[in-house]
């Protein structure tokens, strides 16, 4: 059905043809770990063996307790050492910020018409959730309206969500001092308005600092894979990507979606190293992908930028949303990320 | 004048922008200019609003009256609607009777009327031998609902009709059998294609969307472009020159020299098995294809894959599985393995 004939390949410099050579080209292998190299170097990531996260994570706990950080999106953020943290405080921390939200929203920084300025703020910890026994404790502060109408819930809505956490945290555990309390991944769900007033006590009570944390392609690939190769009894959504393709002066927007099943089976296909997922590994499992997109429509995927990845497992954008779907692998997702956390901090 | 009436009258003027306000009340041409005329058009809008609809009471103005004054409104905002494209047949062999649009109408009405004994139908004859029918579903013991209408536009010379999409899916049928029993037609089946852009899917369809300009000799601009950019200084020399207007050439070839027509988006569901010459042995054992489904966004899709492989981000020709869209006019697809 095509009428027209393959472009001759001869060895040439420039960008496209760069492209070209690797699909082309003798070890096309090799060639796209130094790409991936090259372009980790412009976001340094340490080049990695992989510790297996698919069977570290048969998790002994009840799936109702973390049953209510599921299936809701997260923002993410990287936060500094807190100083003079303590775990026995909270209730009071409790009592600083309610009176601080109270304050700042009667200052009309955050105003919306017909609030109910009746809210209350909780601390808890969050047991279970850390990777060793050395991480510090996870805790989570929610902000809860004390509505005052006789709805079904009397009492209590809840406004806003933020949870601070360690997993597998030792890199950072291992350099900080006595008086600092390591909980580098922060994530929340709610208005902006309230993660800035939260983000706010917590930088002037514990003299800490919150970064939005970005996840580059590089590591959504990982991910995808990662999270492709975790076992899982039933898949409840579609493996999915979605990339941007810089074009002018319409964008384009690329959504690949691939029946799980046949992502494991490409997964399984490509995976040589068992327990442990590894670079050449990612490499060769998106290769696939692309090489497969790119039979038909002759687009070159690499080329354009991975802005989100979708599995039955959890789904992760570039800008720092993640939203966890199964509580089987959420402390796997969370070590990945507290990583990514940690290594924005360093 | 009825309630109901009066409300739906509002709500539709208070749709229109205040630029357009003027332009779609003399199209409607219910009230006459010099009533207009008395009304304040630089109050705000919720006033002018109250003036116009005392005037269209003060007129009586009908059920009738406000459904064709929704029809203008959509015909002006035809991108809030997102249409399909069907295509009826004539049996082989049948005789091509002379079209009569008022036969047409009146016949369309009262398929509808009697299958359902709720519905509001509409009017408006367009150019190109064309007619808009407004349609509103009610059931057999509701009235219909005039907020959640259908549009129809019937290219009668044609056998190609555009309805806007329905989330009642259910009157999909009567609404099928009406309009191919209405024309003369024996059967009717919807196309692959959908778009926001109704003039685009024209274009498509009726494939006038290449005859906008005459091709010159399609070399000429091309040469002259490079040309230029080479004088601005002589010691710049353009790396892969030649393989450059390749690309711009086939490109050129394919897409043509004139605006591509609009559309927002083309879905694949593959079915095909993994080849790859590089990646010998991976699911070399499989039988069975990968299921994808893959979806191009774009505001305007074929620009922007025109604009792929001058890029360098696709190869030059691009894949006939994009190219074709304009020529097969559909832009869902299932591929399988042959």
């Amino acid at each position: 059905m095509d009428p027209y004939d393959t472009p001759e390949s001869t060895p040439r410099h420039g960008a496209s043809s760069r492209l070209k050579d690797y699909f082309i080209g003798a070890t096309p292998l090799r060639k796209r770990l130094e790409s991936v190299r090259k372009q980790a170097s412009f976001v340094p990531t340490p080049p990695r063996r992989k510790i297996p996260q698919c069977s570290q994570l048969q998790e002994d706990n009840d799936p109702q307790k973390f049953a209510f950080l599921l299936h809701k999106q997260w923002t993410l953020y990287s936060l500094t050492p807190l100083y003079k943290f303590s775990y026995t405080n909270l209730k009071e921390y409790s009592r600083l910020l309610s009176a601080f939200i109270a304050a700042e929203k009667q200052k009309g920084l955050a105003v919306e018409v017909g609030e109910d300025f009746n809210i209350k703020v909780t601390f808890s910890t969050l047991l279970g959730m850390k990777g060793t026994q050395r991480d510090p404790e996870a805790f989570l502060v929610q902000i809860l309206s004390k509505s005052q109408l006789p709805s079904e819930n009397r009492g209590q809505k809840v406004l806003w969500t933020g949870w601070f956490c360690c997993v597998f945290g030792d890199s950072l555990l291992e350099t900080v001092p006595e008086d600092f309390t390591c909980v580098p991944l922060f994530l929340a769900n709610g208005a902006e308005t309230n993660t800035a007033i939260v983000g706010t006590w917590f930088q002037k009570t514990f003299d800490c600092h919150f970064s939005s944390l970005a996840i580059n392609a590089f590591n959504l690939s990982w991910m995808a894979a990662m999270w492709t190769a975790c076992k899982m009894d039933q898949y409840m959504a579609t493996t999915e990507f979605l990339w941007s393709v810089p074009c002018s002066p319409q964008s384009l927007d690329i959504s690949y979606a691939i029946h799980p099943e046949d992502a494991k089976a490409l997964w399984d296909s490509v995976h040589k190293t068992p327990g442990e997922v590894t670079q050449e590994e990612v490499d060769l499992f998106m290769d696939c992908l692309y090489s497969h997109f790119h039979r038909h429509f002759k687009i070159h995927l690499s080329a354009t930028r991975l802005v989100r990845v979708s599995t039955s497992v959890a789904s992760a954008h570039t800008d720092g949303k993640i939203k966890i779907l199964c509580h089987k692998y959420l402390i796997g997702v969370l070590a990945y990320l507290t990583e990514l956390a940690i290594f924005q901090i360093d | 004048m009825d309630e109901t009436v009066a409300e739906f009258i509002k709500r539709t003027i208070l749709k229109i922008p205040m630029t357009e306000m003027m332009t779609i009340l003399k199209a409607w041409d219910f009230l006459p200019e010099n009533q207009l005329q008395t009304v304040n058009f630089r109050q705000r809008k919720e006033s002018l609003v109250q003036d116009l609809v005392l005037l269209c009471e003060n007129k009586r103005a009908s059920l009738r009256d406000a459904a064709l004054l929704d029809i203008i409104y959509t015909q002006f905002h035809q991108h809030q609607k997102v249409w399909d494209v069907f295509q009826m047949s004539k049996e082989p062999g049948e005789d091509v009777d002379l079209f009569d649009m008022e036969q047409f109408k009146s016949s369309f009405e009262k398929i509808l009327r009697r299958a359902l004994k709720n519905v509001t139908v509409s009017f408006r004859d367009a150019e190109e031998n064309a007619v808009w029918i407004r349609i509103a579903w009610g059931t057999q013991y509701r009235k219909p609902n005039q907020y959640k209408p259908v549009f129809v536009v019937y290219y009668s010379q044609t056998p190609y009709v555009f309805t806007s999409f329905c989330h009642l899916k259910s009157n999909t049928p009567l609404l099928s059998q009406a309009l191919t029993v209405a024309s003369n037609h024996h059967k009717i089946v919807k196309m692959d294609l959908r778009s926001r852009y109704l003039d685009s899917l024209k274009a498509i369809v009726f494939k006038q969307y290449n005859q906008k300009f005459e091709t010159h000799n399609s070399t000429m601009p091309l040469q002259e472009n490079l040309e230029l950019d080479m004088h601005m200084d002589s010691r710049i020399i353009h790396e892969n020159r030649i393989e450059k207007e390749r690309v711009q050439r086939v490109t050129q070839e394919t897409f043509g020299d004139y605006p591509q027509p609009r559309l927002e988006f083309a879905q694949y569901k593959l079915e095909t098995k993994f080849k790859s010459d590089f990646h010998g042995g991976i699911l070399a054992e499989r039988k069975e294809p990968l299921r994808c489904l893959i979806k191009f966004s774009s505001p305007h899709l074929l620009e922007a894959l025109k604009s792929l492989a001058p890029a360098g981000i696709a190869d030059a020709p691009l894949s006939p599985l994009l190219t074709c869209i304009p020529n097969k006019g559909m832009n869902y697809f299932k591929i399988r393995d042959k």
